[in-house]
């Protein structure tokens, strides 16, 4: 009998297909390697506006362990079926669990969730692909232990190795989670399972606390692209600090985002703000406060001006909307403190603490990310328009007033002529920032979907004209994202590829790398 | 003094454990996955409030499996049958769903 899978490996035939799906079998056990439609269907679901035939999954296989992952990497070349590893599965908006192309096995690595080790005097972890947020902040509130890590917003549901590995980024000190991972296990295309760093010794004990080793660091290499499966990771945790003081400080006007960015960028630079200052925009905080747009605007194209004005006053909600954290002892949190107020009053800007931040559930669930703490309260974005259609376009700023003024002005007026509201928000880096902007569209409109396709087409061209990139992207413009960095970089990333996966079996078209 | 919580977590016990406790596909029951995945959003004014509705448990079921909308769909890998059956049959029939 043939195969029932629905979108077959290019160049597979039904039965060599059928073939590799028996020994993937015989490794994973039956109940483990799913290829009937229906069980699919969790897989399937993207928020991308594109057809979901686009990412069809062949099927799913779910190991448990390194080495039936190296077997199934033997099974992989022997029959040159694509394989697409995900860890949590959660890349919502940037592709969920759906392969980077139509016609590949996911390798899903949701059940290898251990939590290896926790070093409370390092503050260090070493966890599995399949750990949650969620499940890690668990562990060290039942261990007592006061221990803190950075999380993205969906924290509850997604984990640090699927976020780490796409360089995700979160809301701590540690925000920037690429940087505070140290150490990585990778199964490579032949079945070889290298360990980066100190990790490649044998009987080191110091994976987890220095990041170079010897020779090439390679850890970079195996963020956004495909050149082998993470299997495990080391991550730096930080010590809770005996004084932690979440603040928001909300701005009048759209324009005030230049004088923001140039108070707060020195601060962010000499550490006195030492997390990821977050400069979120009204329609960002109102779908979270939350707000319904059909109370203020119910007519064609964007929301205009007037109506967000309105909503400002209504629900004492900022133009701009700045979150950043002192993390201290009380003594110099106290002395920090005293350097926000006078950044807040010279700036024209309304400090909001803690204790005034009561109501708003906005606020709350930033002041939870600050410390850590996992929640899912930013879903509330996808009750602004409905239809649960998003795509990230995520260009990368200088952390300059001026630039990001410069961007924030191009990606509305390109959004506005698609009919698309301006929903973003900068993430302070050091000296960068994440410009991420949510293009929120209703996915069962065929219309809409096909504005939100030409809208991020055109934001991402006229940016890159600009000397703009994409900090990370979703699977379906991935080869045109990869296209505005230039001929070498890929042309070495395909001497990578053909060097170390030459079947071209791991994830081909991620991050536009393939043979 | 304050600052001694600071230095207070360091230079306590190394510990080196397997497995956190939720292990997916091995959610204590419906109740517990209720309150870590679920209560995120349903008890949050974020997802629409499901229990007292009586909401088929089948339906249930389907949806967190399909997604709907901006709900993510979840994977046998992230909530087993078992987990799933039970905690729709709560929302369902109104039992239990505990909250810390
Ligand atoms: C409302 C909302 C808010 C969000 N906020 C944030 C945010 O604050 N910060 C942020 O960073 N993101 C954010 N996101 C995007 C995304 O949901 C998160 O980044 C999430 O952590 C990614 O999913 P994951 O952790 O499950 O990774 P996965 O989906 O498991 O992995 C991501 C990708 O990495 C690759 N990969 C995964 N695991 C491996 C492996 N073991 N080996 C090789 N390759 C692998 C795959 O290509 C995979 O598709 C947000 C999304 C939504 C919907």
């Amino acid at each position: 009998m043939g195969s029932k899978s629905k979108a077959l490996p290019k160049g597979i035939s039904a039965a060599e297909f059928d073939k590799a799906v028996r020994e993937m079998r015989a490794i994973v056990g039956d109940e483990h390697v799913l290829v009937d439609e229906e069980k699919l269907a969790p897989y399937r679901k993207i928020m991308m506006p594109v057809p979901d035939e686009q990412h069809e999954l062949s099927a799913s296989v779910m190991p448990d362990g390194v080495e039936q992952i190296q077997r199934i990497m033997k099974v992989a070349n022997k029959y040159r079926v694509p394989v697409y590893p995900i860890s949590t599965g959660k890349n919502l908006g940037y592709g969920s669990a759906a392969p980077v192309q139509r016609g590949q096995i996911v390798m899903d690595l949701r059940r290898m969730n251990r939590i290896i080790e926790v070093d409370p005097e390092l503050c260090t972890a070493l966890v599995e692909p399949g750990v949650t947020y969620q499940q890690l902040y668990d562990y060290l509130q039942e261990h007592k232990l006061p221990l803190w890590f950075s999380c993205p917003a969906p924290s509850a549901i997604a984990g640090p190795v699927g976020n780490m590995v796409d360089r995700g980024v979160g809301y701590t000190p540690y925000g920037e989670h690429f940087m505070f991972s140290c150490g990585m296990e990778v199964v490579l295309a032949d079945g070889q399972v290298l360990r980066t760093g100190m990790g490649a010794m044998e009987n080191s004990n110091t994976w987890q606390v220095f990041k170079w080793g010897y020779g090439p660091t390679l850890d970079g290499i195996f963020t956004q692209s495909n050149f082998g499966v993470v299997t495990k990771m080391g991550m730096w945790l930080m010590p809770a600090p005996p004084d932690f003081r979440p603040f928001c400080i909300q701005y009048p006007n759209e324009t005030d985002i230049t004088k923001i960015v140039e108070a707060l960028r020195p601060l962010r630079i000499a550490m006195v703000i030492p997390n990821a200052v977050v400069i979120a925009h009204t329609l960002w905080e109102a779908p979270c406060t939350p707000v319904k747009r059909a109370d203020y605007y119910t007519g064609p194209g964007a929301i205009p001006d007037d109506a967000v004005k309105k909503i400002q006053a209504d629900h004492n909600i900022g133009a701009w909307n700045v979150y950043a954290g002192l993390y201290g002892t009380k003594e110099t949190n106290d002395a920090n403190w005293k350097i926000i107020e006078a950044v807040a009053a010279g700036t024209g800007g309304k400090i909001i603490t803690q204790e005034a931040s009561k109501g708003s559930k906005a606020l709350e669930y930033r002041f939870d990310l600050m410390k850590g703490k996992p929640n899912l309260g930013e879903f509330g974005l996808y009750n602004w328009r409905g239809g649960g259609g998003s795509i990230w376009f995520a260009p990368v700023s200088q952390a300059k007033g001026s630039e990001t003024l410069k961007q924030m002005q191009m990606a509305k007026t390109i959004l506005g002529k698609y009919g698309f509201d301006y929903v973003g928000e900068f993430i302070v880096g050091w000296r960068d920032m994440h410009h991420v902007i949510d293009l929120l569209y209703d996915r069962s409109n065929p219309e809409q979907m096909e504005k939100a396709y030409a809208c991020y087409d055109e934001l991402l061209h006229t940016f890159a004209k600009e000397g703009y990139g994409m900090y990370r992207a979703n699977t379906a413009f991935a080869e045109k994202v990869a296209a505005t960095y230039g001929p070498v970089k890929r042309d070495v990333e395909k001497r990578l590829k053909k060097a170390l996966d030459p079947n071209n079996i791991i994830a081909p078209g991620r991050c536009g790398i393939s043979l | 003094m304050r600052t001694r919580a600071w230095a207070g977590c360091l230079g306590v016990l190394t510990l080196a454990t397997a497995a956190g406790s939720a292990v997916a596909g091995q959610w204590r029951d419906g109740a517990e996955l209720y309150q870590k995945v679920c209560g995120h959003c349903h008890e949050a004014n974020v997802g629409p409030v499901l229990k007292g509705r009586g909401l088929p448990p089948e339906y249930i079921q389907r949806v967190v499996r399909m997604g709907n909308r901006a709900m993510p769909a979840f994977r046998p890998t992230e909530i087993d049958d078992a987990t799933l059956a039970d905690v729709a049959r709560r929302i369902s029939t109104g039992a239990v769903l505990a909250r810390e």
